[in-house]
């Protein structure tokens, strides 16, 4: 088995994970000024209701369609039933809302499954793609395909179609947009939803190669926060971001050790956070 | 005489009046035990399945009518594998007075209450990676480490393996295992092949890349929970053969669901016998196991695994303490006691003087995953 190659796929693996994550957070900042930290929650309740139904008996596809569903009407529904009542509240106050919401879905999961991790079988079952001494799972293959696939069309829906640009100006200036026509609440509960679809989207692809549990959540959001803050929170820029810190994770991890990981990629975090600060620390910066 | 009457009167009179309330206040009196178990977070996996088996002790001796006419008062306090929640938690206790600490947490919460009971009271560890010092109050009932992973080199012997791949994780339990495995391994002349693996990680097919070579033909993955699921998924994405040692952790209902379907061709775990009782030569062992197997699977509608017996194991101990130790509260008393006689439980525990250690080596075994049991396993052809 060639390391360098196996580090590569598994690196490509986590950097579709990482940008599936990061583009749906960036979305929701964008539109909403808030960082979600329920959003890594869709992923974990995707997994959870999937993993659920698979054991009534209910047919694969059935339980994955109505997971995604329950994951994305989670992600709207905290928008629409807790944060859009409360939105003249300050953002940190509202922040913090989402955490005690990514609690409250913590606990309705232990009542679901308890707290032992649930999986579900892989929507593509075949022997894995062998290539240069490496082993790359179809499952992972589609997880690769979708994820980069995926983070092209929400930049493509983002620049080329009248909803998009209605999210991009609401991201830009929410009252400009609303005096224009924008329909602000509308382009957040749109966001809301994408980034509960793609986290979800996530979910499907990943969860048959490992497990989740009620806490997996938490640790999804952080993923997709390294990659939506290496990219500066720009949609476009999470798809570069999320492909390097896959990458780069897999290599120090496979040649460092992984008693390194966290220090090396938390290094480069800071690294980047000081590079993008430049401007704004010796003036003229554009800021997220 | 009218003297000798008067007092017999007033003692006979005092006694009518103090007997009843001090009978009743002794009945109204209970064995404090105390249990730091993480029953949320990251580990509340091994938290709630060692809360089972002595709630079901409690519940049973307390239905029996107690231990020595008092009953046992169960307090419970959630660590969440967190070592300055423990720490609050073990302080918690020793102020409401138990008797008995039973530390059903992991590695570092562990390790951050040991200097609080330094003086008592007893406390009671089924983690195996502690190994209390002899001049403490503390015993582990379930075998070292070091003598888990002594077993997995029994079993290469037997099978005449002399390189072993392993992954283990990048915490405190994961850190004991790399120790005893360069330990052990080293000892028997072992190649060993090591790879870490992050708790996060979502792939571990570098890792694996990293230990199984053309040459390997076992590989121990010293992981547990929801990372072991993930190392057994990436060993059959990439396709691997050898057979593949788990966990003792990992011996359980849970983890056979969700691996059922992706198991390697030979999926093999570190188990204490009692999960497999038949292999147990004594009859008294034997029989126990059996009967807790019997009695838990009735009770919670599920099968027993490791975690539940190192569990049972723990109670047991607490249960011959209170039932044979004169006075529980005085801790040297019961560090003697436990030091100088075999306690009866579905392994027996056999503590000594220079060991707070209850098993050995000889306590466990490779089993292997067949169907939904775990059997004992045949040596690698």
């Amino acid at each position: 088995m060639n390391l360098f190659t196996q580090s590569v796929i598994s690196g490509l693996m986590t950097g579709a994970l990482y940008t599936l994550l990061g583009i749906g957070l960036v979305l929701v900042y964008r539109t909403a000024r808030i960082l979600n930290l329920a959003h890594g929650e869709s992923f974990a309740i995707t997994g959870v209701v999937a993993a659920l139904l698979v054991g009534y008996g209910v047919p694969l596809p059935v339980s994955i369609a109505v997971a995604m569903l329950v994951a994305v009407a989670f992600a709207t529904s905290l928008h629409r039933f807790v944060l859009r009542p409360r939105s003249e509240w300050p953002a940190g106050t509202l922040i913090l809302i989402t955490l005690g919401a990514a609690f409250v879905a913590r606990g309705v999961m232990i009542l679901l499954v308890g707290t032992d991790p649930v999986s579900f079988p892989a929507l593509f079952e075949a022997p894995p793609i062998r290539v240069a001494g490496g082993a790359l799972p179809v499952q992972g293959l589609a997880l690769v395909l979708v994820g980069f696939g995926v983070s092209v069309a929400v930049g493509l829906f983002l620049a080329a179609t009248r909803s998009g640009k209605q999210l991009l100006a609401t991201a830009e200036n929410p009252y400009a947009a609303e005096l224009l026509g924008v329909d602000v609440e509308r382009a957040r509960l749109i966001a809301y939803g994408i980034g509960g679809l793609l986290s979800a989207l996530a979910g499907v692809l990943l969860i048959p190669l490992i497990a989740v549990d009620f806490q997996s959540g938490l640790a999804m959001t952080l993923r997709g926060f390294i990659a939506a803050a290496i990219a500066g929170m720009s949609p476009v820029g999470v798809l570069a971001s999320g492909l390097g810190l896959g990458l780069f994770e897999a290599m120090v991890g496979a040649y460092l050790g992984a008693l390194f990981q966290d220090p090396v990629m938390f290094f480069v975090l800071i690294l980047v956070a000081l590079w993008q600060s430049r401007k704004i620390r010796f003036g003229g910066g554009r800021r997220a | 005489m009218n003297g000798w009457y008067l007092r017999s009167v007033a003692v006979a009179a005092l006694a009518a009046v103090l007997l009843p309330g001090e009978l009743a206040a002794q009945a109204n009196k209970t064995w404090l035990v105390g249990q730091v178990a993480p029953l949320t977070g990251p580990a509340a996996t091994v938290g709630t399945r060692l809360d089972k088996a002595v709630k079901m002790w409690v519940e049973d001796v307390n239905t029996a009518g107690g231990i020595a006419g008092r009953k046992v008062e169960l307090s419970t306090c959630n660590d969440e594998n967190r070592p300055e929640k423990a720490v609050a938690c073990a302080r918690e206790m020793i102020d409401k007075g138990a008797v008995i600490i039973i530390g059903n947490t992991l590695t570092a919460s562990l390790r951050a209450m040991l200097p609080l009971v330094r003086s008592g009271p007893t406390m009671l560890i089924p983690s195996p990676n502690i190994v209390p010092s002899p001049d403490s109050y503390a015993f582990q009932v379930s075998p070292s480490d070091e003598s888990i992973t002594e077993s997995v080199a029994r079993y290469m012997q037997a099978s005449g393996l002399k390189k072993i791949g392993m992954v283990a994780a990048t915490d405190a339990s994961g850190e004991v295992g790399v120790a005893s495995a360069r330990k052990v391994f080293g000892a028997h002349g072992f190649d060993l092949q090591l790879a870490r693996i992050d708790l996060r990680a979502t792939d571990a097919s570098t890792q694996l890349a990293r230990v199984v070579g053309s040459d390997t033909r076992l590989v121990y993955s010293s992981y547990s929970g929801g990372g072991a699921v993930t190392v057994v998924k990436s060993y059959k994405n990439l396709g691997l053969e050898p057979p593949m040692i788990v966990s003792y952790a990992n011996i359980s209902d849970a983890f056979v669901q969700i691996v059922k379907d992706v198991k390697p061709p030979r999926l093999l775990g570190t188990a204490a016998a009692g999960i497999v009782p038949d292999v147990l030569k004594d009859p008294g062992e034997r029989a126990r196991s059996k009967a807790f197997l019997a009695a838990y699977t009735k009770r919670y509608s599920e099968p027993v695994d490791m975690i539940n017996l190192l569990g049972k194991a723990a109670t047991d101990v607490a249960d011959a303490i209170l039932r044979k130790v004169p006075n529980p509260t005085d801790f040297n008393a019961v560090k003697k006691y436990l030091e100088s006689n075999v306690v009866e439980s579905v392994h027996n525990q056999r503590f000594s003087p220079t060991s707070h250690v209850g098993l050995d080596s000889s306590a466990v075994v490779i089993v292997e995953l067949k169907g939904r049991s775990w059997v004992l396993a045949d040596p690698v052809k």
